[in-house]
């Protein structure tokens, strides 16, 4: 078939109205943030696909998947476009982007049970505020909320601000309904607990388009107590520190709903107003207010617990404000694709993994030294520190994040820069047995790492695609590593 | 004959730099549009030869190599702990002397250095080498430029104007003049240019250590009074309209907007 006979098909399908072969459109569609640069100076080096296409029910994106799969059309899922990891990115010429655009109804909002149903083109930042109508907080908050809607959310297995708290959106998530690659339609119904076989949410949330495609969502909602807030903040010696206080909260049982540790360059990139060229340290505190006090009174404790590595409390009036306007919204997006047209430069890269307390520093500690000794273009980073800001019982996360001057052609930037230096911090993670994806998803740039990441059970993982989606036609190169896609990587 | 250019530059601390350890140092952007437009010239006449010289810390090799993995023919860094903290003059001695003897048609540098310079050293440099010198060069003729003459655009404060000078002569861009360096090849990312760089001392230019750094030095520092800042209340805004509205106000009060 070619992308004539595929779009001549669709508009039978569905209407011609929800398919959209606009040049711009299409070329938008042929790339996420992660060639984020290359796109805005028109050097993409990847097909664009055949067509957007615009499903309004379950019905139609089953039926759309299952033209698809019987004719090897590759489909990218998409939502909010806010994805970093190349998941949207497009490797096939025959591919249909899926576009939860008219999937945009909030279905339900029952405070009684204190859970919420929306499609998966609702952004979150909608039912957020429909939440807080009622005085409730979805509790997940990532800097996408704005632009994000929970069908990309889900599928990410995204985390937000709040995560040492509420969870990330895997604790979250209720019961969902999902379309399979044979147009099956499931719905994992909604309950607070079930033994009932293997946990099937499992199979939808974080597949990252490479199983299902999720059209609606059922999550926890929680009762919202701004008014109790309470702000820590210290200035630290150093990142050792910060990750000791953190697990002294964190394994004595307190839930703070942010948690944070910054290392000097990544402070003075957040904190210009007050970091003195030190780490950083932050916590905030919501719930009921007792909760509150005795979380305050604990952050308290651990602080004084290892306050040979404070240097000074920080004004907590500095710590709200900053979270206050920590959000991206979609003009944050568009101001820095302006900037990215005139400048050979932008805002810079993260990767996040995860490992357990005792790893962790030894992870970040090794990276830096890797990444200043080897890495031939170390003279152009502007910026190269990190943090942690997820953090758990038995560890926490670590966010590289890393900055540079772009001496190099646009279409060359991530063989350059991004790829090497994500490449030391994926070696040594995996190397010291953390996992080299915290929650932006694996995508389509550390697919080759996805053995590796799971070992023995990446047998699990390869048995739910053959199975789901034997075709192969869902998210070609996403998490599963793809010979043909190489050329697209290297 | 194709002409032969010496792009005299400096390297710079970078504002934007938030790393850690050594200071992070760029190309200075007037620096950068006279290499920019050297490289300009050549493209329109590969017979044309850019040799770049600079005065710096050993800190600035990669830059440098950076330099020479594009169209730049040769490369000279000029180091020694000796020529630390030299000032303007010094350092216009120590570049002029160095271009003396090379063959060159015309010296292009910038007008201004970010780090804060007196713009002194182009004019010194034309000086020590006996040749016409014009600054705030935004745009020089290609049809016009060649090893007798050079037909160019300076911008001052009463406005743009067309010159011609005799050449051998220093031209010093500004940033106003937009002249970019290309991007390497991928390919040129990774060559070994280490053959392409010189490096020499002050004593390799017949310089004695009195006549560099803070000895040869014509400014003297009389006497440092560190600024104690007395205590003043402090006024915390928001990161909103209102908060930045605040800060633009202080500003326009205190006449820096």
């Amino acid at each position: 078939m070619d992308k004539e006979q595929i779009n001549q098909t669709l508009g039978q399908l569905l209407s011609p109205s929800q398919v959209n072969t606009d040049t711009e459109d299409l070329y938008d569609a042929s790339a996420d943030r992660y060639k984020k640069y290359a796109k805005v100076r028109r050097v993409l080096d990847v097909p664009v696909p055949a067509a957007i296409v615009y499903p309004k029910t379950a019905e139609e994106v089953s039926r759309v998947l299952s033209f698809c799969n019987e004719h090897g059309v590759n489909v990218i899922p998409r939502a909010g476009k806010t994805a970093t990891e190349g998941g949207l990115e497009n490797w096939k010429e025959n591919t249909v982007v899926m576009d939860a655009l008219h999937l945009n109804q909030i279905l339900k909002i029952d405070d009684y049970n204190m859970q919420a149903t929306a499609q998966a083109g609702v952004p979150l930042q909608v039912l957020e505020d429909a939440a807080r109508e009622k005085g409730l907080t979805t509790g997940h908050s990532p800097q996408s909320k704005p632009v994000a809607k929970l069908g990309g959310l889900v599928s990410t297995r995204s985390i937000g601000q709040f995560s040492t708290l509420y969870g990330g959106i895997e604790d979250m998530v209720v019961g969902l309904e999902c379309v399979f690659p044979d147009g099956h339609i499931a719905r994992i119904k909604n309950v607070a607990r079930r033994s009932g076989g293997p946990d099937i949410r499992h199979i939808a949330i974080g597949n990252e388009g490479t199983l299902c495609y999720i059209t609606e969502v059922t999550v926890k909602l929680f009762r919202f107590y701004p008014e109790n807030n309470r702000f820590h903040g210290y200035l630290i010696k150093d990142m050792e520190t910060g990750i000791q206080v953190l697990r002294e909260v964190m394994v004595n049982g307190f839930r703070p709903s942010v948690a944070r540790a910054y290392s000097e360059e990544d402070a003075a990139q957040h904190f210009y107003h007050f970091h003195q060229g030190r780490c950083v340290l932050l916590f905030m505190s919501e719930g009921p207010k007792g909760i509150v006090d005795a979380t305050g009174d604990a952050i308290e404790a651990a602080a004084e617990k290892f306050k040979d590595g404070i240097i000074e409390p920080v004004d907590s009036n500095l710590i709200e404000d900053w979270f206050n306007h920590l959000n991206w919204s979609q003009k944050d997006i568009d101001d820095e694709m302006e900037g990215m047209k005139e400048n050979d430069a932008h805002a810079g890269f993260t990767t996040e993994i995860s490992a357990d307390w005792e790893t962790i520093p030894k992870i970040y500690n090794r990276v830096m030294q890797r990444i200043r000794q080897e890495y031939p273009r170390a003279h152009d980073l502007t910026l190269l520190g990190g943090h942690s800001s997820h953090s758990y019982i038995n560890g926490t996360n670590m966010y590289f994040v890393y900055n540079y001057r772009i001496h190099c052609a646009p279409e060359d930037e991530m063989r350059v820069y991004h790829h090497p230096l994500q490449r030391i911090i994926v070696e040594e993670t995996l190397r010291f047995g953390g996992s080299m994806c915290h929650h932006h998803g694996i995508g389509k740039f550390r697919n080759e790492w996805t053995r590796e990441e799971h070992g023995s059970a990446y047998y699990m993982l390869e048995k739910l695609k053959q199975s789901f989606d034997p075709n192969g036609i869902m998210n070609f190169g996403t998490i599963f590593p793809q010979a043909d896609g190489k050329k697209y990587q290297q | 004959m194709p002409m032969k250019l010496i792009c005299a530059v400096k390297f710079v601390p970078d504002p934007d730099r938030l790393t850690a350890g050594s200071q992070g140092l760029i190309l200075n952007p007037d620096d950068t549009c006279a290499l920019g437009v050297a490289l300009d010239v050549k493209s329109r006449d590969p017979g044309v030869t850019i040799e770049v010289v600079t005065l710096g810390p050993l800190s600035v090799r990669p830059h440098m190599e950076d330099l020479l993995r594009l169209a730049v023919d040769r490369g000279t860094l000029i180091w020694d702990p000796g020529l630390e903290d030299g000032d303007g003059f010094v350092t216009s001695r120590v570049l002029g002397r160095y271009i003396a003897g090379r063959a060159c048609d015309c010296v292009l540098t910038g007008t201004h250095s970010l780090d804060g310079g007196s713009a002194q050293v182009p004019v010194q440099i034309a000086e020590s080498l006996g040749l016409d010198q014009m600054t705030g060069v935004i745009r020089i003729d290609p049809d016009r430029f060649d090893r007798t003459r050079a037909v160019f655009q300076a911008m001052d404060e009463t406005g743009v104007t067309i010159w011609e000078m005799a050449m051998p002569g220093v031209l010093s861009l500004t940033r106003e003049s937009g002249y970019k360096l290309p991007y390497p090849a991928l390919t040129d990312l990774r060559r070994d240019v280490s053959e392409t760089l010189t490096l020499l001392t002050f004593r390799d230019l017949g310089f004695s250590a009195a006549e560099v750094g803070r000895a040869g030095s014509r400014i003297r520092v009389a006497a440092a009074n560190p600024v104690t800042y007395g205590e003043k209340d402090p006024k915390i805004v928001g990161m909103d309209d209102e908060g930045i509205t605040q800060v633009v106000d202080f500003l326009k009060k205190q006449g820096v907007c």
